[in-house]
């Protein structure tokens, strides 16, 4: 679907981003992550030709990217922008139609995402008159209303409730049902892990990890697996012994737990369970893989020791 | 370009449902309709009824002044010689306003002297000279010819002398004409600031509340600068007609109702029995003397022609000023910075007035000339020449300043397009001049 090859930018003497290439495939949610000041806003500047790459190109469905291109993209910015005394119309008007849209298109597409998101009455409302995520709805709604094929949002979960969040999400999840692609810049790693295929980490300026999120907390698993139990702690441990070590445990009731465990030696998750078999109550067993936020920290703060070092 | 015209029609929109525009679109011809109605007022100000003594020793007017309607002046006849210091102090003297002396040498030196107590208005002026005029013309006709006063009338040509200073024979300094070039190209100048700054605070807006970037990933940032400049400019020309036509409009209002024996001359005619016999011409000349700026105002100004090259000119010094605040707006860092960039065009816009008003008095110099080309201060300076008048031949010094003026247009529109790509997404800077250069240097 977006072939970013070999881009490099700079401004001036800043290096914002360096040699980056990304594939991402039709169909597919892909979370660009990274530190603040990594290189991402950049990045997605340049892929919708806001600003333009000192080095390399990008391909959209093979052919190199041009102006023709933007009305296939849609396009949410992190710094979230409206005029405030446009009614919510009036807006997906004005921008439906720079999208290439006729105005018939533009409100028969409006119609449906208002009676989607059950918010019909909004139709007439100037932007002023409405709340930060009333607004950032109605910004979702001007970005996917010419139905684009590539969506690219930076942080689109900012700034909503929790109903409206999920909503968003499942929106995001129905949009890749669909054959969509989706570029979703955040922050919020554990949307991440629930909606993205895969992730790509850009930092200072490089893309240092890219590919599956399962693959990635794969990669980096240590071994951990945690035991949800019932029965006494001092018993769990004593059963333990040499073999496996206790990482951390967490305290449900008074005598209900979930103990993070790790093997030593060539022990294995089945000689754990047979060794806690008959002390504890065992209610679930499971292999503890890191979150994304462990792998961006880790990553990222291994990134800056070396280059510290 | 359909882009740019979704754009303007965006700017469009917002500029003409703002409560400012309304306001400024009434209130601005308004005040302009003032304006222009104290400067009637006061050539008709003063009193308004006269009793007037003519003193007529040799009875040369046979105590008749031909007046049947005009009720601003009375005239009453004495056949005899009142000294002035008589009339001015003597007490059966004091119900007269003025006294007018016809001696018996009038019909060869033509010259009758007018004393008055309080000044009369101008308007009053041209009356008494009127009448008294009439008056003795019809009995020079009588006297000196054999033609009837209506044949006279009949082959009477009016004779316009003109006088003119020897070291400015033109008299272009004081041609109040210029002025109301003048008045056209500060007019100019007043819209283009006013939208100027309108243009500059849309763009540190759009770029403060960031929906420049949506914007941006839709349009090229030309597009969009072109765009706005268009949607505000269509703005201020919908303002500029709608001035135009309140301020028509007025003046027609106060031709018919307020002012109406102001230069219309039927209501001189009816002074003498032979007013139906008068040219056209010569009901004009009746009447053009009695206030300049009414004269000025309905008959001298060739609107046509001033209001045409008044659009061109404002379209293209629009364009050219407008590519100005745009690039300050977008090459900002922040609002006040922008405000603060928007002296230097100020000084400019003040420069160009200045220069308009160089060139009202000094219309031969060779800065007039120069100022006549250079685009920051053509479109005044050509409007005052325009009303001054050009001479044959030299009217392609007009078409020459408008091309000059296009072609820096379309220059600094290039120019500004580069800042604005550059700057339009950099926040939080100072402006500096390396920087500037920098973005100006980059494609």
């Amino acid at each position: 679907m977006l072939e970013i090859q070999h881009i490099s930018k700079s401004f001036y003497r800043k290096v914002a981003l360096d040699d980056v290439s990304i594939h991402v495939q039709k169909g597919e949610i892909l979370g660009l992550l990274g530190p603040n000041g990594a290189g991402k806003t950049t990045l997605i500047r340049i892929i919708n030709r806001i600003i333009e790459p000192d080095k390399g190109h990008i391909r959209m469905n093979g052919d190199l990217m041009t102006q023709q291109h933007l009305s296939q993209i849609g396009y949410l910015p992190e710094e979230r922008g409206l005029y405030r005394t446009m009614t919510v119309e009036d807006h997906a008007l004005f921008l439906g139609q720079l999208r290439g849209l006729s105005k018939r298109d533009v409100k028969t597409q409006l119609e449906y995402w208002l009676e989607k998101f059950e918010i019909t009455d909004w139709r007439k409302k100037r932007i002023e008159e409405l709340s930060k995520g009333m607004a950032q709805k109605a910004q979702f709604i001007c970005t996917v209303l010419h139905e684009p094929k590539l969506l690219i949002l930076d942080e689109p979960l900012s700034g909503f409730d929790p109903v409206n969040v999920e909503l968003i999400k499942q929106e995001l999840i129905e949009m890749r049902a669909k054959g969509k692609t989706i570029i979703l810049s955040t922050h919020n790693m554990k949307s991440v892990e629930e909606i993205c295929d895969r992730a790509v980490l850009i930092h200072q300026s490089k893309k240092i990890m890219e590919g599956r999120i399962s693959e990635i907390q794969e990669e980096r698993k240590t071994g951990e697996y945690a035991i949800k139990f019932r029965g006494s702690m001092i018993a769990f441990v004593n059963a333990l012994w040499t073999s496996f070590e206790l990482i951390d445990k967490e305290i449900l009731g008074d005598d209900k737990f979930i103990a993070r465990v790790k093997m030593r030696g060539d022990n294995t998750f089945e000689d754990l369970l047979r060794t806690l078999l008959g002390q504890i109550k065992i209610e679930a067993a499971w292999e503890v893989l890191p979150s994304m936020q462990d792998v961006f920290i880790d990553l990222v703060q291994v990134k800056k020791e070396v280059s510290n070092a | 370009m359909r882009n740019s015209w979704l754009i303007a029609m965006r700017e469009l929109k917002e500029r003409i449902g703002a409560r400012s525009f309304i306001v400024m679109s009434i209130l601005g011809p308004l005040i302009i309709l003032g304006v222009i109605y104290m400067l009637f007022a006061l050539g008709g100000e003063g009193k308004q009824h006269w009793n007037v003594l003519i003193t007529d020793p040799a009875n040369i007017m046979d105590n008749k002044i031909l007046v049947t309607q005009d009720k601003s002046v009375n005239y009453s006849f004495a056949n005899d010689y009142i000294e002035m210091e008589d009339f001015r102090d003597s007490k059966q003297f004091q119900q007269f306003d003025a006294m007018i002396e016809i001696n018996e040498k009038v019909l060869a030196n033509k010259t009758a002297f007018v004393f008055f107590r309080e000044k009369p208005s101008v308007r009053m002026q041209t009356n008494l000279q009127f009448h008294i005029e009439r008056r003795l013309e019809e009995v020079m006709v009588g006297r000196f010819t054999n033609l009837s006063v209506r044949e006279f009338r009949k082959i009477k040509q009016p004779l316009n002398v003109a006088f003119r200073n020897a070291y400015d024979p033109f008299d272009k300094s004081a041609d109040l004409r210029a002025w109301v070039g003048f008045f056209y190209g500060a007019l100019i100048f007043v819209f283009i600031f006013l939208f100027g700054m309108t243009i500059l605070r849309s763009v540190t807006r759009e770029k403060s509340n960031r929906i420049v970037e949506v914007m941006l990933a839709s349009v090229h940032p030309n597009q969009l600068m072109l765009g706005k400049i268009m949607g505000i400019g269509i703005a201020a020309f919908i303002q500029f007609t709608i001035w135009a036509l309140i301020v028509g409009a007025g003046l027609f209002f106060m031709r018919e109702t307020l002012f109406p024996d102001m230069l219309d001359a039927s209501n001189l005619v009816q002074m003498t029995q032979e007013m139906k016999d008068q040219t056209a011409m010569d009901q004009f000349l009746g009447g053009i003397e009695y206030n300049q700026f009414v004269d000025l105002v309905y008959e001298r100004i060739q609107f046509g022609t001033m209001t045409t090259y008044f659009l061109l000119f404002f379209i293209v010094g629009y364009l050219f000023y407008g590519a100005f605040f745009a690039a300050i707006g977008a090459t900002s860092g922040s609002e006040s910075d922008g405000q603060q960039f928007v002296l230097p065009i100020i000084f400019l816009l003040c420069f160009a007035l200045y220069a308009g008003y160089y060139s009202l008095q000094n219309p031969e110099s060779t800065m007039a000339t120069v100022f006549h080309y250079l685009p920051f201060t053509s479109p005044v300076v050509v409007m005052v020449k325009l009303a001054q008048g050009y001479e044959p031949g030299q009217v392609y010094q007009l078409y020459l300043s408008l091309i000059v003026l296009i072609l820096s247009a379309i220059f600094i529109l290039l120019i500004a397009g580069r800042l604005y790509k550059n700057g339009i997404l950099q926040f939080g800077h100072r402006i500096k001049i390396g920087l500037l250069l920098r973005w100006l240097k980059k494609s």
